[in-house]
């Protein structure tokens, strides 16, 4: 008896069949609830969409008034037969501001979640950690308050020191005094307020770092220092850009402790240790309801700018791409 | 705590009981435990070990799990003292010198005495050959030549042949097996007297596991090792001591015996042994 161990030949000519097409059938609840959340989500992207939209739409008198001119100028006189006004001083303020807090804020938060992450003592830890979340649900005018009453008295001498001592540093240059009410003290009081959410962000980042390749580190003979810039830093490198445009949005948007530090001057200057500047959301919230309906349209297209402001920032924080993992661009 | 236990140092005239060299890195190096214990908060795991891990040979440590085992092995070379509430009492010598002793750094105490992780831990987004080298950046040391020792390091982790043409690649991007194999080739880049492994090849498929075996067979004469495994076939494989770890219920853990393998396995003195490496329990 012979057996055909010859497959090929016993088999026909075989076609490949064309691919399925799978048919989904939703059962009733799945399409409630898939309705849902598809409302919920476009509700959001509408909104965003519809307050661009009216902000745009209420300010636009105000531009036509101003012309390009709104964003070469500063001021708010609204009234009167020849009303000028300008946001430039307001971005730059508002730039500089945020350039300030986060040079501040953001070294004292990720070193502080460092500290609660890796150096903590296990007993203080948990109390600290709640502490620091308690501290980002200070409101911020209790920080303003603060600052204007105890950090601004005791940072003159700091800013008086700086501007003798660095003044070749065009921004610590000061042309005229006083010293206090300051774009550089504004900056600060933003820069500390912003610390506790964007450290407490930092540590949840830092803790997730994987405990085996924190051991491989370790294990290899790296001090505790070497282990955090191989292991912990590359894997939170992602977080730490997230947690830090977080808190630089907070710091871009501040208005209530920053307008009870600024006066109301519309100087475009760079000299940040010097009296006076401003912000958008400052300029907003000290002249709402004055300057007459000119104002308040000068007002809502400057709300336009800084909501393009933070959305452009925000863009380009999350197309940072996280491609953090242990050991990324490490050099030891 | 009761030091009941007898000593259970392994007996071999070849060897002394106790070494007192002086310390020279490369050269294959002596452990020496006593009276170890540990605790994990109050919970007392390990109770009055002592066990001599002898120069250039295997010693494996068998037993159930719970055993204590890998918490040996991790205070062996201080990374019991990583985990949050550990504590230990005890001594651990590296050739007469008590590691625990004042003035040891652990990182130091680390560099040489190494340890390959149950889980593969290779740093993912460092290449391989980085991650071959990281332990020398650690001690800011820098080798004569990068590439021998790269070379070198590999081919003893039984890895070379399989990535030479791609030593640029991440260490994230190779197979389970391969990335146990390279952290062995990191280990061994230091050129450690000791190196400790902690079920080395729980994770891994036969191949690349008898791969991991012959690597272990091979460094021996560089290195003493000393090896945590729950596989009994292996312990016989690879090597030439014995140590037999038991936690009784309620019990913290023991050694209950130790000595050659070929009498661990062949003719253990205690019945608990005896069941044991038979397959009676466990």
């Amino acid at each position: 008896m012979t057996i055909d161990l010859e497959p090929s030949t016993a088999r026909p000519e075989r076609t490949v069949p064309a691919p399925l097409v799978i048919t989904r059938d939703y059962s009733t609840p799945d399409r409630i609830y898939r309705a849902g959340v598809r409302i919920s989500g476009a509700g959001v992207f509408l909104l965003l969409v519809v307050i661009g939209f009216f902000l745009a739409w209420s300010g636009y008198p105000a531009f036509q008034q101003a012309g390009w001119k709104f964003f070469t100028r500063s001021g708010f006189q609204t009234l009167g037969a020849h009303p000028t006004f300008g946001v430039l001083a307001s971005i730059v303020g508002t730039v500089e501001v945020a350039v300030v807090a986060m040079l501040v804020g953001a070294p004292i938060a990720i070193a502080t979640a460092l500290f609660l992450s890796e150096y903590a003592p296990l007993k203080t830890r948990r109390t600290l950690i709640a502490m620091i979340d308690l501290a980002a649900a200070i409101p911020s005018i209790i920080f303003g308050l603060w600052a204007v009453f105890e950090l601004q008295p005791n940072v003159v001498g700091f800013s008086t020191w700086l501007s003798r001592h660095l003044d070749f540093i065009p921004f610590f240059k000061v042309v005229s005094p006083p010293l206090n009410a300051s774009i550089f003290i504004a900056g600060l009081v933003v820069g500390i307020m912003i610390v506790p959410i964007v450290a407490s962000i930092c540590r949840e980042v830092f803790s997730l770092a994987p405990a085996g390749e924190r051991e491989a580190a370790l294990a290899l003979g790296a001090s505790r220092w070497q282990m955090i810039r191989t292991v912990v830093l590359p894997f939170g490198r992602g977080g730490m850009v997230g947690a830090v445009m977080l808190g630089l949005g907070r710091a871009l948007e501040e208005t209530i402790a920053v307008s009870i530090i600024l006066g109301g001057s519309f100087t475009v200057t760079a000299h940040i240790l010097q009296h006076g500047g401003s912000t958008i959301s400052q300029l907003i919230a000290i002249n709402f309801g004055s300057g007459g309906k000119l104002g308040l349209q000068d007002l809502l297209l400057c709300g336009f700018v800084l909501f393009i402001l933070t959305l452009v920032i925000n863009l380009a924080a999350s197309a940072i791409v996280n491609n953090s993992r242990s050991g990324a661009g490490v050099d030891l | 705590m009761t030091a009941t236990l007898p000593s259970t140092s392994l007996d071999d005239a070849e060897h002394p009981q106790v070494f007192t060299g002086t310390p020279s890195a490369g050269e294959p190096g002596q452990v020496d435990a006593h009276d170890v214990c540990a605790w994990f908060g109050d919970r007392l795991v390990l109770e009055t070990v002592d066990l001599v891990m002898e120069k250039s040979k295997v010693t494996a440590l068998i037993g159930p799990s719970g055993c204590g085992k890998s918490t040996f092995l991790r205070i062996i070379n201080r990374m019991h003292e990583v985990v949050p509430g550990a504590q230990l009492a005890g001594s651990v010598k590296l050739d007469g010198v008590d590691i625990y002793g004042p003035g040891q750094r652990a990182m130091e105490t680390r560099r040489h005495i190494g340890m390959v992780f149950q889980k593969p831990n290779p740093f993912p987004a460092m290449t391989i050959a980085e991650n071959v080298l990281a332990g020398l950046k650690f001690s800011r040391t820098s080798p004569a030549n990068k590439d021998d020792l790269i070379e070198e390091s590999l081919t003893k982790g039984g890895l070379w042949n399989e990535v030479k043409d791609r030593l640029g690649e991440l260490g994230g991007a190779l197979s389970g097996g391969q990335q146990q194999r390279l952290c062995i080739a990191r280990s061994l880049a230091v050129k450690p007297r000791v190196l400790l492994m902690d079920e080395p090849c729980s994770a891994l498929d036969p191949t690349s596991t008898l791969r991991i075996e012959q690597t272990i067979k091979e460094i021996a004469s560089e290195v003493t090792v000393v090896i945590v495994t729950h596989n009994m076939q292996q312990a016989q494989r690879v090597s030439d001591y014995c140590a037999f770890f038991l936690a009784e219920e309620n019990q913290p853990g023991r050694v209950i015996e130790a000595g050659r393998t070929t009498t661990i396995f062949g003719s253990p003195t205690d019945q608990r042994t005896f069941d044991y490496v038979n397959g009676q329990f466990g």
